[in-house]
């Protein structure tokens, strides 16, 4: 059976996962303030980690990463949602420190120039990035699924008003000498 | 420090990274870094007061916890009348958002504070420069379309844009400089 650790569960666990999150008024099976890593789980505890808005909360994104990757085993997987900086849910919560893009994690997949922020890697699987409901009708959101380009030229020039929603990360951890 | 930049110049290079400014001193973080003094630059720089004739952070002040104070430590260690060159992303380009250190997005106006601010605003921020140049890059669109040079050409007009424009003209970075008073 997969392991699986929805970090940040609030009332909607992921089934079948251990919910871990701050605050006991949730669902959370372990209760620890996930700003402040580490978490108490072993290392390579996990096969999939599930962290559904939950990054833009934290105080540190980088070594949030970092614990993630710890907690996965190699190949395990992590799988992010976060509002694209965009959408007005983004500024809506005052808990929100942090505004992102679906380029937002490229210091772990893609090192060359901004590697030495961090010596995690992570593979990128999938990102898909969902539109409001009129762009979606229109088409818009296949195309910036579709393709990078297109997707880095809705992030240069057409996001503020072809508004994004959210952005889903697939992540496999990389570790040892791959 | 007797380091020694261009012409006899002493240079800090803030948050150097791997593109460290020619003949700088420069300070970052992290050991993988080109940086001849580890400190964290958030957080104050291992110098005496009046040490240098620039002052460079280049995209540095996006991610620090508290930008009033890391002005009024540039101030502190540069001498009267040096330049600090400041660069940072503009807040309707993507790579404000692009990196996950990047606690604050920032507009043309956002060191305001320091330069031209009414007499009121002293205490806000003591730490006294005087602007010396303000340029704003955009995507290449734009730039094509000659929209870069009208917004840097006239004040009133890149106030305008920054008002009216520019979650459609997107910007792309901005460049400050500013002369240190003491």
């Amino acid at each position: 059976m997969a392991r699986i650790l929805d970090v940040g569960c609030g009332k909607n666990k992921y089934a079948g996962a251990l919910g871990v999150d701050r605050n006991p008024a949730t669902d959370a099976d372990v209760l620890c303030d996930l700003s402040r890593p580490p978490y108490p789980f072993c290392d390579a505890s996990f096969d999939e980690i599930r962290a559904v808005h939950v990054v833009e909360h934290l105080e540190d994104v980088i070594r949030f990463m970092e614990e993630m990757h710890r907690l996965l085993r190699a190949g395990g997987r992590l799988y992010l949602v976060t509002p694209h900086y965009t959408d007005a849910g983004s500024f809506r919560d005052p808990s929100h420190r942090w505004h992102l893009n679906s380029f937002s994690f490229y210091y772990f997949t893609q090192p060359r120039e901004y590697g030495f922020y961090s010596p995690v890697r992570f593979r990128e699987q999938r990102i898909r990035v969902r539109l409001l409901k009129l762009w979606r009708w229109l088409g818009l959101e296949w195309l910036v699924n579709h393709s990078r380009a297109f997707r880095k030229f809705w992030e240069e020039y057409l996001c503020f008003m072809i508004r994004g929603k959210e952005i889903h990360f697939w992540f496999e951890a990389v570790k040892g000498a791959s | 420090m007797s380091a020694l930049g261009v012409a006899g110049r002493r240079i800090l290079d803030v948050g150097c990274g791997r593109g460290k400014y020619p003949a700088a001193i420069g300070i970052d973080r992290s050991l993988a870094t080109q940086a001849d003094v580890i400190c964290d630059w958030a957080r104050g720089y291992p110098f005496a007061d009046s040490q240098f004739d620039e002052v460079r952070l280049i995209h540095v002040i996006e991610e620090v916890d508290d930008i009033l104070a890391t002005l009024a430590e540039v101030h502190r260690v540069a001498r009267p009348g040096a330049r600090v060159v400041i660069v940072t992303p503009h807040y309707t380009d993507h790579s404000s958002y692009c990196s996950p250190t990047h606690r604050w997005h920032l507009s043309s106006f956002s060191l305001w504070f320091f330069s031209d601010k009414p007499r009121e605003y002293d205490y806000y921020a003591p730490a006294q420069f005087r602007e010396r140049r303000v340029e704003v890059k955009l995507l290449r669109l734009w730039r094509w379309l000659g929209l870069e040079f009208l917004v840097n050409r006239f004040r009133w007009f890149r106030r305008f844009w920054e008002y009216y424009l520019c979650f459609v003209i997107r910007g792309k970075h901005i460049t400050f400089e500013l002369e240190v008073i003491k």
